[in-house]
């Protein structure tokens, strides 16, 4: 009887001490942020099978997120410009993979939601609604590619005969984490665009899940460690600053606590208003005519992970001396040709590209006719010019390609890319049956005739934001090798030499 | 017979119980994150810098990493792991590295659950396998 006092108080003293310790040290004590913790609910307290299983436990609570999501670019993957453009990924096509429709399968991991595999997905079900994508503190939850974005709860062998084995996810400690948006969260998605790390932006990539302060001075996870919705400060689930709607010039102030604003948050004014050079008030001079992002993003693809430049699918389908599907690597190891692809040019710490931009982007739609010459296809077109009052200069990145079209109709050709069929153009490598089976999936027609054309589309360089020791100083522009086009953006020459 | 436990010992056995789940919950509470950027910041670095041979989380499997880190022999042997958590370590890279200026008052043990939460999840076999960046 005494031994079993004498080891209840050890045991005690052991359970006790770590309390007493941390109760005493309040360098140590952590400072609970939320004031929910989630582990305590009831309702996050069983065992999950399914995505939608977990959204009907959040839900519970927070009655009306999914009416929320419903609303968003996010979920409906559609916006009209205001150009009336029917745009967003469920319409455009780009010249990476191309196009979403008749490979949702494969593409919508990226949905914020579960089950979109066809056109028959219920978009107004509010349990398909995926909560956790974006409110994952773990870092383990996952959408394996060819799910529509349903999640694995069980070991599951995929695609079925492969031996390929899918090691399952414990929703359950996932749901009892959730928390607040991080880069990690965005990044899951935003950072893999255009079919892997850093393919498409150029400026995300993921680098900046952990970056330093010489790739970004807000995200440096040492310092300010701004999280995405830090600027894309978001209201009843929408996230401002959209690709799709983007300000090019903002004459407003500062945002100031508490007060109300209808303009777009995410601007650098919107923070630093438009005086923001205090030492050099000179510098403040260039601001009616250079967006910030030019002198503060002086390359972009800084953190070791390339983005591409270029992109030619004409060259897929190659095979091997052994028959199989041909892949290409660079003396770095970088993957650089793959039967499935084609041939890509890739780039780091690259110098951007500088145009005049007013916010109006136009954009060649799979509807529209397209011809074959020596001039590329803009995908995209950022408007702007020199005097029109509303346009800056903007740092892009220019993604250069060939890409299939069709050369009976003249229109960009959605190409069934994905799928474990026998049409998918990366299992069967045909491009006739590929793109008969796209075309068909979004009732376009199709001549039976696939040709490649060449293609450019442009995206804003805007994140990997430089210390200020990093940014362009004059002679960068205005020097004798200067890098800006002058002649390209309407100059004689440089401005500064007297040349306009 | 089997002899019934006092009530004493099975409060004992209780406690440990309790003691064993608190300790879990200690090990959840690491900061994975944490662990991640003194991993790439000082270590990867170090590793880039010294090296030129930075080892990916995803190069070992998560038993591999918690052997190493058991093990504690760095450099096959030639000093400890625990060295290059240390405080002195730390204050002795600090005004170059960023990363160990920021945690120069973090508890030892602290910042080795960390990297070691952020080397089980990112480990080959983890649940969230990561290369060097």
């Amino acid at each position: 009887m005494r031994t079993g006092i004498f080891m209840a108080a050890i045991m005690a003293s052991m359970l006790l001490a770590p309390a007493a310790h941390a109760a005493s040290d309040p360098a140590t004590e952590k400072l609970l942020k939320s004031t929910s913790d989630h582990t305590k609910f009831k309702a996050l307290q069983q065992k999950f099978n399914s995505g939608p299983e977990v959204t009907q436990a959040c839900l519970s609570c927070h009655t009306e997120a999914s009416k929320q999501i419903h609303k968003t670019q996010h979920w409906k993957w559609e916006y009209t410009s205001p150009e009336g453009q029917l745009l967003g990924k469920k319409s455009v096509i780009n010249n990476f993979c191309t196009s979403v429709a008749s490979n949702e399968a494969a593409c919508n991991i990226c949905h914020i939601g579960y089950g979109w595999k066809d056109d028959k997905f219920d978009f107004k079900s509010e349990i398909n609604v995926d909560c956790l994508v974006c409110h994952d503190t773990t870092g383990n939850y996952r959408k394996p590619a060819g799910l529509a974005g349903n999640v694995v709860t069980k070991p599951m062998e995929f695609p079925p005969g492969s031996g390929s084995m899918i090691k399952p996810i414990d929703l359950k400690r996932i749901a009892q984490a959730v928390g607040k948006t991080s880069r990690d969260n965005c990044g899951a998605c935003h950072f893999f665009g255009g079919g892997g790390d850093g393919v498409k932006h150029g400026d995300m990539d993921s680098s900046l899940a952990s970056p330093d302060k010489a790739l970004d001075v807000h995200m440096d996870a040492l310092g300010l460690n701004f999280s995405c919705a830090t600027c894309h400060l978001t209201q009843g689930h929408q996230v401002p600053g959209s690709r799709y709607a983007p300000t090019a010039q903002d004459k407003g102030d500062a945002h100031l606590r508490g007060k109300e604003y209808t303009s777009n948050p995410t601007t650098c004014q919107a923070c630093h208003g438009q005086a923001p050079h205090k030492k050099i008030a000179k510098l403040n001079d260039h601001t009616d005519k250079v967006a910030c992002q030019t002198c503060h993003v002086p390359t972009y693809a800084r953190g070791s992970v390339a983005t591409k430049m270029s992109w030619d699918w004409s060259t897929a389908g190659r095979m091997g001396p052994d028959g199989k599907p041909l892949t290409r690597k660079d003396a770095k190891g970088r993957v650089i040709y793959t039967a499935a692809k084609g041939d890509f040019v890739l780039g780091e710490n690259v110098v951007p590209d500088y145009l005049w931009f007013n916010g109006r982007v136009k954009y060649t739609l799979r509807t529209d006719k397209v011809e074959k010459s020596d001039q590329p296809i803009r995908i995209n077109h950022f408007e702007g010019s020199a005097g029109d009052g509303k346009s800056l200069i903007w740092p892009v990145k220019i993604m250069r390609g060939k890409q299939a079209y069709d050369p009976v109709n003249k229109t960009l050709a959605v190409l069934h890319m994905a799928g474990n069929d026998d049409t998918a153009f990366w299992t069967n490598f045909n491009w006739e049956r590929a793109v008969a089976v796209g075309m068909a999936s979004v009732g376009a027609p199709f001549s039976g005739k696939v040709d490649f054309v060449a293609t450019e589309s442009t995206w804003p360089i805007t994140h990997m934001v430089a210390p200020a020791k990093d940014a362009l100083r004059c002679n960068d522009c205005h020097g004798k090798d200067g890098r800006m086009n002058w002649k390209a953006l309407g100059y004689a020459g440089d401005p500064q030499s007297g040349k306009k | 017979m089997i002899k019934k436990p006092s009530p004493a010992y099975a409060l004992s056995l209780c406690l440990l119980g309790c003691g064993l789940v608190a300790s879990a919950a200690h090990a959840a509470d690491s900061d994975w994150k944490r662990g991640r950027i003194y991993y790439r910041q000082v270590c990867t670095a170090c590793h880039t810098a010294e090296l030129k041979k930075p080892i990916a989380p995803n190069d070992r499997t998560q038993a591999e990493w918690a052997a190493y880190l058991k093990a504690d022999k760095h450099g096959k042997g030639k000093d400890t792991v625990k060295h290059y958590f240390s405080s002195h370590y730390r204050d002795s890279i600090k005004a170059e590295n960023a990363a160990a200026a920021k945690y120069a008052n973090l508890p030892e043990k602290d910042l080795i659950e960390d990297v070691r939460a952020f080397l089980h999840k990112s480990a080959k076999d983890g649940d969230s396998p990561a290369g060097c960046s």
